[in-house]
């Protein structure tokens, strides 16, 4: 019996050398590429996804570290792209290539998990590993706001 | 059959039966795009896709690669506009690489330039087409008919079709020879804030990437360069790399001796792209370095600071300046410099190239799918159009990914294998082995009479060009290089400028910007230079320097340019500026580049080595807006870029290789130092031009004259706080 990881709700069993980060078992082995890969050395955070909720730079997290663990992506982290997060990305026309996107917004949403209204310089330090070379950072922390505005009502 | 042998009625014909829907290949006269001086053979016929389908449904074809500048959606609803569709209706598709949809290969923020008018003509051509053929159902004129937003309306009766229903009976309607385009009042979508057709994939991760290609039968491949231009491989140990679980094959690449070729490699071929990248540490290689291995650039840039101090190369004159200098009440001279620059885009270098025996088919990121099938079909010997190349969203570019070498390479290892084959470079080799912005020192030396006045001017450039890509042996910019110098909008009547020595000893590429960026700079920052020894304040000396120029060709650039400093002064409250708390200042610059007028006045507060920017307020004139969103955004990832290169990035040489490896010595600018960016757009009638690189050029400039606004302090170096590597 195999090894696995719940992946966006789904168990996939852990069939490749567990060395390998997570980022190449998600875009290679199952064809999940929404996760970017951006430098491999977990600085730019393109490759973000959450373990059990918590953001993750999935280039430089091996498969082995995430047997029973649950792995949420861009294309899980709401069932119909409607978390507040995206809303608000879209809301403010954010992406520019939308490469780093998803990393952005997954790094933004464990930051909300944990803190639902940041402040502008908890913003900056939360999203500080998070490189945009498009220069989308005005809108990104406008969303964020704007988003954790949204949360904040729900509850 | 071409479809340029085929008349344009026929061609029409001929795909509205292939397709049950109508097919509008719009063909325009070549004339007008060599007018603009893009094309040189005026006999070219440009095609601009819509297909409309029978239940109404709209496809329009970018033909323009798409990188982040949102050009897929700013083109398709220029068409839109025209052609009164929906755009909820409309489906954009990246056009694969293929002369029928014009130039393609997009970079020198040209794409609105040339196709703004072609696109708009290929909406109104399908319009008139569309009331022409409800004209014929409703057995009435042209003139009795007007649509509106994918329907075709009679006026005498006030019945209505839609697109759907007029498709294939449009599809046999004449083409009018010249349609009539619209009024500005009567645009739904140009001019506007249309959000970007493809943001809706972005945020749930669906939008896909050159680098997210796949096919079945896919293989991986990583690879590693020669680190010095020029060198060669002397031996490869592959057995260590061979013995892993999963690699196949071990592939040398020979260096493609042509513009846009490969600089020669090893790439390991692999059953997943981490596998690829972990066997190619494991060869063993010894590399020739060949000439250019002692190439260091602290040393090179000293070489041209030296080269741009003493007399160089002349390149234009205008006056005499020897007299000029002579009569000076004041003299004052200044040496500016910038390192090269890697456009480290997010998604690095990828493709996907499958050669087989009849056909050769390639997925890749690119800004120029055309110089795909050059040189792809040179290295295989085959023809340009025999490679189809399928254009792929590019997760950035910033002119990296005008250059095919990594999709030559993956070709190399696809006939090697005989797989499909995705070669992603690593962040490492994509930082290490690009092509570079060019290095660059410049010295300007400048005479001012009694009254401040500048009498004359001597700038000298030294700064290894593009054209030594294309011609190694060049030792020094052309005179047609330093154009930008000569035909600045400064009125300068003695004047000269001259071209120092700067052989390349790397391979230089456009960056976003180019020239641009360090010309801007030294220009802008010289004459807040000379302001502050003419005792005068910045703007108004600057607006001097503008009404001096009396060339009557540029009397319309000279006054655009004043009006945005002025904007830009007044916008970010210069003119209070003696009321800021101690440490701030205000820099203000403009510059004129690819067409577009960019001013950026940029707020700052400086203690000690540290500086924020505050603010920045940023003015804009490309003529006739497309759109005021993707301008305000390209105006804000100029602002992000300009300042990496002004403050912190520069690719670092020794012993003939890049240091800089990734993003911790290579630091691009992050979130925390992103100022407040507005953007003020000009309502202007002229004709457009592209936003990609203008707003690059002013930032620096308008940054270091704020931060000696503020200190006292002048920055003339790019990267003024280098990161020692």
């Amino acid at each position: 019996m195999k090894q696995s990881m719940m992946i966006n709700g789904k168990e996939h069993k852990i069939d490749v050398d567990g060395d390998m980060p997570l980022l190449w078992f998600l875009r290679d082995r199952l064809e999940f590429t929404g996760t970017k890969f951006g430098c491999g050395s977990g600085l730019c955070g393109a490759c973000t996804v959450h373990v059990n909720g918590q953001a993750v730079r999935s280039c430089v997290t091996s498969v082995s570290n995430l047997v029973d663990k649950e792995i949420t992506t861009i294309e899980g982290l709401s069932e119909h792209g409607d978390h507040p997060l995206q809303k608000a990305w879209l809301n403010n026309n954010v992406p520019q290539c939308g490469y780093c996107q998803a990393g952005q917004i997954m790094n933004a949403a464990s930051l909300l998990a944990v803190n639902a209204s940041p402040s502008e310089d908890e913003i900056d330090t939360a999203m500080q590993g998070n490189i945009c070379r498009c220069g989308t950072y005005q809108r990104i922390k406008k969303a964020i706001v704007e988003a954790a505005d949204t949360l904040s009502k729900e509850v | 059959m071409s479809i340029s042998t085929l008349s344009r009625r026929n061609f029409l014909k001929t795909a509205g039966v292939a397709t049950g829907g109508l097919v509008l290949s719009v063909a325009l006269p070549g004339n007008a795009l060599a007018e603009k001086g893009i094309m040189k053979d005026a006999n070219t016929t440009l095609n601009a896709f819509i297909h409309l389908d029978d239940n109404g449904d709209t496809t329009i074809y970018c033909g323009r690669c798409e990188m982040g500048q949102g050009i897929s959606t700013a083109l398709p609803s220029a068409v839109a506009d025209e052609m009164e569709a929906d755009w909820q209706r409309v489906t954009v598709k990246q056009a694969d690489g293929d002369e029928k949809f014009g130039p393609q290969a997009t970079g020198g923020s040209a794409s609105i330039r040339v196709m703004f008018q072609p696109m708009r003509e290929a909406g109104a051509t399908a319009k008139a087409m569309l009331i022409a053929a409800a004209a014929k159902v409703w057995k009435t004129s042209a003139e009795n008919c007007y649509a509106e937003k994918h329907f075709v309306f009679n006026k005498i009766n006030q019945q209505k079709l839609g697109y759907g229903e007029l498709a294939s009976i449009a599809a046999n309607m004449p083409i009018p020879e010249k349609p009539i385009l619209k009024k500005k009042k009567d645009f739904n979508y140009i001019g506007t804030d249309l959000p970007r057709h493809d943001q809706g994939e972005v945020v749930v991760g669906k939008r896909v990437y050159g680098v997210d290609t796949k096919v079945p039968g896919l293989k991986y491949a990583a690879i590693i360069h020669c680190p010095v231009l020029g060198g060669s491989l002397k031996s490869v140990d592959k057995a260590d790399a061979l013995n892993m679980k999963g690699v196949s094959n071990v592939v040398v690449i020979p260096r493609f001796d042509i513009p846009f070729g490969s600089i020669g490699g090893v790439a390991v071929v692999a059953d997943n792209s981490w596998t690829a990248q972990q066997a190619v540490k494991k060869l063993k290689i010894e590399w020739n370095l060949g000439d250019n291995a002692s190439y260091d650039t602290q040393a090179y840039k000293k070489q041209l600071v030296a080269n741009v101090e003493k007399p160089a190369t002349l390149a234009a004159e205008r006056g005499n300046i020897e007299s000029a200098f002579n009569a000076a009440k004041h003299k004052v001279s200044a040496t500016y410099t910038g390192g090269h620059l890697s456009h480290a885009p997010m998604e690095p270098n990828a493709s996907v190239v499958w050669v087989q025996k009849n056909s050769c088919e390639v997925w890749a990121s690119t800004q120029s799918p055309a110089d795909i099938q050059k040189v792809l079909g040179q290295y295989l010997k085959r023809e340009p159009k025999d490679i189809v190349v399928h254009v792929a969203m590019a997760g950035g570019a910033f002119g990296r990914k005008f250059k095919c070498d990594y999709v030559h390479e993956a070709a190399v290892i696809s006939q090697e294998t005989g797989a499909p084959i995705q070669l992603i470079w690593s962040r490492e080799e994509d930082m290490r082995t690009g092509y570079y912005h060019s290095i660059n020192a410049q010295h300007i030396e400048a005479s001012m009479d009694e009254n401040g006045k500048v009498t004359g001017w001597l700038h000298r450039a030294a700064f290894p060009s593009i054209g030594t890509l294309f011609n190694p042996s060049l030792v020094r910019s052309s005179a047609q290089t330093l154009g930008d110098i000569t035909n600045h909008l400064f009125g300068i009547e003695n004047f000269r400028a001259e071209s120092g020595d700067a052989k390349a000893h790397t391979r230089i590429g456009w960056y976003r910007a180019v020239y641009a960026i360090f010309y801007g700079f030294a220009f802008s920052t010289f004459a807040d230079e000379l302001a502050h020894k003419a005792k005068k304040d910045s703007l108004t000396f600057v607006t001097q320097l503008f009404d001096n120029n009396k060339n009557k060709d540029q009397q319309e650039q000279v006054q655009r340019a004043k009006k945005l400093l002025a904007t830009v002064a007044k916008k970010s409250a210069w003119h209070q500026r003696a009321k800021l708390p101690k440490g701030q200042g205000i820099g203000l610059a403009v510059h004129y580049s690819f067409q577009s007028f960019v001013a950026m006045a940029v707020h700052v507060e400086v203690n000690g080595d540290d500086i924020k920017v505050l603010h920045v307020d940023c003015a804009i004139d490309c003529g006739q807006i497309l759109n005021t969103d993707g301008a305000t955004a390209q105006m804000e990832g100029a602002v992000v870029m300009g300042m990496s290169l002004a403050l912190s990035t520069e690719i670092t040489f020794r012993e003939g290789a890049v240091v800089n490896s990734n993003f911790h010595n290579y630091p691009v600018m992050r979130i925390s130092d992103m100022p407040n960016v507005r953007v003020h757009i000009t309502d202007s009638d002229e004709s457009p031009t592209g936003l990609g690189e203008p707003g690059v050029a002013p930032f620096a400039p308008a940054l270091s004259n704020a931060v000696f606004a503020a200190s006292g302090k002048r920055y003339r170096d790019l990267p003024f706080k280098p990161m020692a590597v």
